[in-house]
């Protein structure tokens, strides 16, 4: 994080975002899922459950991180699109990333 | 006990700068493994985007009889100013963008780098997809003399590896080139939306005359909610590309959902007649290196070179990547070429390719905007402030109040004074253009 203080968004911008299903953007990628290795985890359930702001829910962009009732972080890896942001942004650095197995994953169609 | 599989040249992933280097490679006569750890080289690959020629002609000299399958090429370009309910637009069409081929060309990257892919196969190089590089193999002075992938018994050994791996650059990192990993006010996370329309409608909403003309558009303001980023609009031969982009700091920091800003952004009563009817064929994200040149991994070590994405090489300001990388990949290749003439893989000859870089236009570029994510970053309303304010201005400037035009002039000056002081002002024009000049 830089030095620097964030305003925060106002209200009536953040009243501005739509909702969104993210069903239905995963549903037009195309995945090779591997059900046997899942190349995202948390490394230590303890810090998410100290981690009081959870970015990784907002901003990681297939919203492949949810939470459970007890408050501990669920890694829907089979969603990941492999960007990274969760490697770089989450801040504490709790998240394993690894790749997938050759030929697992995401394969886009277009690109 | 395998032999031990043994190659002149390894290249780790099949993007825009490993394929050059593996072609350049290959021409030479070396033996090249091009590891791939998508399905096919391209589908793990994802941008805007927009590719230039001349970077791809150095590497590929007859590309244009090769048939490369980009989509339109760029006949118009330039900025839109996007206020929360107008848009000040700074375009350029021009008959000097009418060429066979055109300089620059939009291109969805599934279909390019697997062509692109072929071309280095058909040089000669050996591809090898779905196999994922999990590390480098050192010898005992920690010279890197292969790679360790994750098929059975899949170590490779060359005496030079070329690690083109992207923004997610782990090899890079485990080899000890990059002291440290990126934080997140260095890195943008753009979003797009590959958008299917008629070829037809699409013509007709950008007033294209036909397959021949294209549209490419950076936005500012409030797409990325003046948030420091930018959005894009592209418009492909089927389709439209439209994404949005911002430091991955801001998504972090106010807890932002990238598609709900993307779905914002495609709401704004200025961009939804553009998408409407249109099908979203593709949803996905990528990271962009925003650090720059003073934060670059060494590109050159003991058996080992760095290009592209892996190394930082964007220069985000003019949305360029892609040509960069075919840049740096081809120079990497052709080191590695004078490194096997002369059999000296060592860090002392290799750096002869950061050099090559320094003068040529990757490293000259990368230095002169070195400051330009600083600049982002240290003025955050920058984007809000002056994009609003420009588009305000218009609103003052064409509008006839029966008010004599000295106080409309008088209006204008002091409607920006209202948002920003005078040294506020000040200081972000010169923030700025410490940003342009380096």
């Amino acid at each position: 994080m830089s030095e620097r203080t964030h305003t925060p968004l106002s209200p009536e911008v953040q009243a501005t975002l739509p909702n969104v299903n993210v069903d239905d953007l995963l549903a037009s990628i195309k995945y090779y899922v591997d059900e046997d290795y899942a190349h995202l985890w948390i490394k230590d359930q303890a810090v998410c459950l100290k981690c009081a702001d959870k970015p990784c829910l907002a901003f990681c962009p297939v919203a492949v991180y949810k939470v459970d009732r007890q408050g501990h972080t669920m890694v829907g890896y089979q969603a990941c699109v492999e960007c990274g942001s969760c490697r770089v942004g989450c801040p504490y650095h709790n998240i394993a990333w690894t790749l997938p197995r050759g030929g697992n994953g995401v394969a886009y169609k277009f690109g | 006990m395998p032999e031990k599989l043994t190659f002149d040249a390894i290249v780790v992933g099949a993007g825009p700068a490993g394929i050059s280097a593996a072609i350049v490679m290959a021409r030479s006569g070396l033996k090249v493994m091009l590891i791939e750890r998508g399905r096919f080289a391209g589908s793990k690959n994802f941008f805007g985007g927009v590719l230039y020629t001349h970077a791809l002609a150095d590497v590929l000299p007859d590309y244009w009889e090769r048939k490369p399958p980009f989509e339109r090429p760029v006949t118009e370009q330039g900025y839109w100013f996007l206020s929360p309910d107008s848009v000040m637009r700074v375009m350029h069409k021009s008959q000097h963008y009418q060429k066979d081929p055109a300089e620059s060309y939009t291109a969805l990257r599934s279909g390019f780098d697997a062509w692109f892919a072929q071309q280095a196969v058909s040089h000669g190089a050996l591809l090898i997809t779905k196999t994922t590089v999990v590390d480098g193999i050192r010898d005992a002075k920690g010279r890197v003399i292969g790679v360790r992938t994750d098929r059975p018994d899949g170590d490779v050994y060359a005496p030079i590896v070329i690690v083109s791996e992207g923004v997610n650059n782990l090899l890079t990192q485990k080899l000890g080139l990059m002291k440290a990993d990126l934080p997140p006010r260095l890195i943008a996370l753009s979003v797009k939306e590959y958008i299917g329309l008629p070829a037809k409608e699409v013509e007709t909403r950008f007033n294209l005359s036909g397959a021949k003309e294209g549209m490419a558009i950076d936005i500012f303001g409030d797409a990325t909610l003046g948030l420091p980023g930018t959005a894009f609009l592209y418009t492909d031969k089927q389709g439209i590309s439209i994404g949005v982009g911002l430091l991955l700091e801001e998504f972090v920091h106010h807890k932002l959902k990238p598609y709900e800003v993307l779905a914002r952004f495609k709401n704004h009563p200025v961009i939804k007649p553009y998408l409407a009817g249109g099908e979203t064929l593709e949803y996905g994200a990528h990271l962009i290196p925003e650090f720059g040149y003073d934060r670059m991994p060494d590109l050159a070590a003991d058996g080992v070179l760095v290009a592209g994405d892996a190394a930082g090489m964007v220069d985000a300001l003019h949305r360029e990547g892609t040509n960069l990388a075919m840049t740096a990949g081809r120079l990497a290749g052709e080191t590695a070429v004078e490194a096997h003439k002369r059999n000296d893989f060592s860090a002392g000859f290799l750096k002869g390719y950061r050099q090559q870089l320094e003068s040529s236009f990757v490293l000259k570029d990368l230095k002169q905007y070195r400051r330009m994510t600083d600049f982002l970053d240290s003025t955050p309303h920058f984007m809000s402030t002056y994009v609003n304010y420009l588009n305000d201005a218009a609103l003052r400037y064409f509008s006839a109040h029966g008010l004599p035009k000295r106080d409309m002039e008088d209006n204008i000056i002091k409607m920006l004074f209202q948002r920003r002081s005078f040294f506020g002002v000040a200081r972000d024009m010169l923030k700025l253009l410490q940003g342009m000049r380096g």
